[in-house]
């Protein structure tokens, strides 16, 4: 079993958590919802797998690369 | 009798030089997954096409007691060769050598590179591995030191060839000092993603000066230049890299004084992809998949993205379109709202100016919030980076075309046109000075203080103001060229690259400004 960091690829908020920890997740399902300069920039699971993380809340502030949540496939 | 003796030793030696750093070198090489020189130039190079210049070059070797041992080939490789039938030239150091750190023949050899490619008019492909200099051999008594003061400088004609035919750098290995400068002094450099570093230092350098302790890999590995911007692309291996080097230069003329290359595609000029008219949601705070859409207008499989992973809001890269190479830029909207960043600017900038060098129509597709805001962007200068943008593309000499796809907004905007640009607008965009949010707040302050419901007052202000931003009035008052269905981009995408050949045929030559790394 591997654990993945999902990273941030943008500076921004949280705005939505549309998981929780133990939620089994596909491939490209979204994690989290950012809003950054106005939009809503989706940060999605990149394997499938089950949330062992989430290391984010909403409106917490997230930098550029920093870890989200953590996926264990 | 005649000259059979000497033309032995012509052979004897043509085969020594091809002997690298012999077996062992070989070996070491392979056993670290890298190619070796010569494997690299086969490997870049259509088959059976290099034609080697200085096919014996080479320094004696001499032991303590000057007792001659032999021959050791220069340690840096050039010549001719073709991709996909069109001449080059690639050159590239031997690291199976002394590390590839130039011997004396091996350093006329890695000078001449540049040389040749100006003088004959063929792109250059340089495959970097090495150091560069070394301290060895150095401070030796008696003979000269330095090079005199009247010889021309040394890197001259690495800026000159610049601005004169296509230069594709790839990293091999580890690429420090010189070489690292030489890697970027190119319009197109790529690393392999696992063995190739580079560094301006290596560790021990930097271990002395700094007091810091990192490898090669965290100083200068993939991961750090994936982001810093030093090479454009990442490579899976070897192989790839010089498969992009290929195809990099399949969308280039061989020389500022040609045309490109303009091929021919079965794909329909008239092609309209029905995805395009829900390509863009109509929530503007939505995202959606600018390189889609690029690819759904282009020719099938024509995109090839350059610097995907720096600038991130500011796509970049070459297409065809009707067959006709042409230069692409578009923002992504799922990095930063597509805003120009300090990064984002520079290599906005250096593609332009790459474009102009090879006279290379620019298709841009608009979705610019402006400027990026806030204190990191302040602290990077990035006002100063895209005004240098914005410069770069209003004094650009090629034909231009913009697609208005979704915002325009502020000074940042103005990068995106090209004198006399041909200016296409989808009904999904929203332009003006300042987004209507943020903008009405600033613009309306006291009105909307002094407001019974200040909150109401604003939003109505919003409204009247975001329907006064509809394309249609701009259409009318011939702000832009045409207001078009999405689906009917292609198709005058390539009715325009037909109007503009006459003017491609007369744009060969050098630009006015030099082209620097």
């Amino acid at each position: 079993m591997a654990r993945v960091e999902v990273e941030s690829e943008v500076t921004g908020k949280v705005w939505k958590v549309e998981v929780g920890v133990g939620d089994r997740v596909a491939e490209g399902d979204v994690l989290v919802i950012l809003e950054s300069m106005k939009m809503e920039i989706p940060v999605e699971s990149p394997h499938a797998g089950t949330v062992a993380e989430l290391r984010v809340a909403a409106d917490e502030p997230v930098q550029e690369d920093q870890v989200v949540a953590v996926i264990a496939t | 009798m005649g000259w059979e003796e000497e033309v032995q030793e012509i052979h004897r030696r043509r085969k020594l030089a091809k002997q690298q750093g012999g077996e062992e070198g070989i070996a070491k090489q392979h056993a670290q997954g890298r190619l070796t020189v010569r494997e690299r130039i086969d490997a870049l190079l259509d088959p059976d096409t290099f034609e080697e210049q200085g096919k014996a070059t080479a320094i004696p070797d001499y032991d303590g007691d000057d007792k001659f041992l032999g021959f050791v080939p220069a340690n840096y490789v050039v010549g001719f060769g073709k991709i996909e039938g069109r001449r080059v030239v690639v050159g590239g150091e031997d690291f199976t050598l002394k590390g590839g750190s130039p011997n004396a023949a091996g350093l006329r050899k890695s000078v001449y590179a540049e040389h040749l490619a100006v003088q004959y008019k063929a792109p250059l492909v340089r495959m970097l591995e090495g150091g560069g200099g070394s301290v060895k051999g150095g401070g030796r008594r008696g003979g000269t030191v330095g090079d005199p003061v009247f010889s021309a400088p040394r890197f001259r004609i690495i800026a000159d060839a610049m601005g004169h035919v296509p230069i594709v750098s790839v990293a091999c290995g580890a690429v420090a000092g010189f070489p690292a400068g030489r890697l970027v002094a190119a319009h197109f450099s790529v690393m392999s993603r696992r063995t190739a570093q580079v560094l301006i230092g290596g560790p021990a350098l930097v271990e002395r000066a700094l007091g810091v302790s990192m490898t090669k890999d965290e100083l200068g590995g993939a991961q750090v230049h994936a982001r810093s911007g030093v090479v454009d692309n990442l490579a899976e291996d070897e192989r790839d890299a010089f498969a992009q080097a290929r195809r990099f230069l399949g969308y280039l003329p061989s020389s500022v004084d040609q045309r490109a290359p303009r091929t021919a595609t079965d794909d329909n000029p008239e092609r309209m992809e029905e995805e395009l008219l829900h390509a863009v949601p109509r929530n503007a705070r939505t995202g959606f998949d600018m390189r889609a859409i690029v690819r759904m207008v282009m020719d099938v499989d024509s995109f090839f993205e350059i610097g995907a992973t720096y600038g991130r809001s500011q796509i970049a890269g070459f297409a065809r379109l009707d067959g006709q190479p042409v230069g692409i830029l578009a923002n992504d909207c799922m990095v930063y709202a597509g805003a120009m960043t300090a990064e984002a600017a520079q290599k906005y900038r250096r593609f332009v100016e790459m474009c102009d060098t090879f006279h290379l129509p620019i298709v841009n597709f608009v979705d610019q919030p402006g400027f990026m805001i806030g204190p990191e962007a302040e602290r990077k200068g990035t006002i100063r980076y895209g005004m240098a943008a914005v410069c770069a593309a209003v004094q650009a000499r090629v034909p231009w075309a913009s697609i208005q796809v979704h915002k325009g907004f502020g000074v940042a905007t103005a990068a995106h046109y090209g004198p006399d640009a041909y200016v296409l607008s989808w009904p999904s965009v929203e332009t003006g000075a300042l987004p209507v949010e943020g903008g009405v707040a600033v613009a309306f302050h006291r009105e909307i203080e002094a407001a019974d419901d200040p909150e109401a007052r604003r939003r109505e202000l919003e409204e009247q103001l975001r329907a006064g931003r509809s394309p249609f009035p701009r259409a009318e008052s011939f702000a832009v060229h045409e207001l078009i269905d999405p689906r009917e981009t292609r198709p005058a995408l390539c009715r325009w690259i037909d109007w503009i050949q006459p003017l491609l045929d007369d744009l060969t030559g050098p630009t006015s400004f030099p082209v620097r790394p």
